[in-house]
């Protein structure tokens, strides 16, 4: 039983010794045992970025080319910037940088899309009406 | 328009709900499905490890395990495309029909305006069956894929039903075709 505790301790893989998902995406230099956690936190942070500059870029509001270039700039550069200086990991370990930066990219543009084009287009009818 | 627009989103969060319901009561809940999900990750992920362990090293006896191991997964995901396969047909021809009905409903009407133009070979997209050059505005099609292509694979997501990536990077399952076999 103690040598068991021990080398949970020494691997520090135990799931139970470490602070919940949450915790841990919010906290710098947190430990990844389980790389599918860091990913789905990856996955999930895009997946609230590309909603949240949506209806940003709806709001201002950002046309043309611009707002899709800029998205896809803060979109890799915010998260790049999240794995590398926040939380220091080892991106060979994930299979490297452009497999992080694949990681439910295609599906938070879509949701940015959505969301940028149903709040321009509720503005635009607003503008249109009057 | 704006409410064309909002309908079009509830419209695709319920086919999406409706389509893993179906998968779920056709697919997910069959114990062979199960079976066979538990055992092509398991299998993945230690053949992952192994592959790491062992990859570089020229071992032939490490080899001669990994391509056996390699062997076994390829035929258990070829197992598991031949379970889903079935009612994704179904579930396909129903949907086939679903869209045919709404691209009727909602024939030559502008849903949304967008805030870009898009490129000419999405142009044929994103106007299909509408009035006019203004290619600001946005067709049902178009609004509906990218409705589509979020919320069904978050939903996916977190129902749990998409497949794990361990899995999908290893398997050449017959939907999921990975980088590896073309090279």
């Amino acid at each position: 039983m103690s040598t068991k505790t021990k080398q949970i301790e020494k691997n520090g893989t135990s799931k139970l010794s470490l602070p919940s998902v949450w915790s841990r995406a919010f906290k710098s230099n947190s430990e990844w045992p389980d790389k599918e956690e860091f990913l789905d936190v990856i996955y999930w942070a895009r997946q609230a970025l590309g909603i949240i500059l949506g209806i940003f870029w709806g709001l201002v509001p950002l046309k043309g080319f611009i707002g899709l270039l800029l998205f896809v700039l803060i979109n890799a550069g915010l998260l790049y910037i999240y794995f590398t200086s926040f939380q220091n990991i080892d991106e060979d370990e994930f299979g490297g940088v452009w497999e992080l930066t694949k990681e439910g990219f295609m599906t938070s543009f879509a949701g940015f899309l959505v969301t940028w084009i149903i709040i321009y287009s509720g503005l635009y009818h607003e503008i249109d009406k009057f | 328009m704006w409410a064309d627009t909002l309908l079009i989103v509830f419209i695709s969060v319920c086919t999406a709900l409706l389509g893993e319901g179906l998968t779920w009561l056709m697919v997910y809940r069959t114990e062979k499905y199960q079976k066979l999900k538990t055992e092509v990750e398991k299998q993945s992920k230690k053949l992952e490890k192994r592959k790491e362990t062992h990859g570089d090293s020229l071992d032939k006896q490490q080899k001669k395990k990994i391509e056996r191991e390699e062997e076994r997964l390829k035929n258990d995901n070829r197992d598991l495309s031949f379970v889903k396969m079935k009612s994704m047909f179904a579930i396909g021809f129903a949907f086939t029909a679903l869209l045919s009905m709404f691209n009727s409903i909602f024939d030559g009407r502008v849903v949304a305006r967008l805030p870009f133009s898009p490129v000419t070979w999405i142009q044929g997209l994103s106007h299909r069956n509408l009035p006019g050059e203004d290619y600001y505005d946005c067709s049902f099609i178009f609004l509906y894929i990218l409705c589509t292509m979020s919320i069904r694979q978050n939903i996916q997501k977190l129902l749990g039903f998409a497949p794990s990536r361990a899995a999908s990077k290893q398997g050449n399952s017959l939907f999921g075709p990975t980088a590896g076999q073309f090279k």
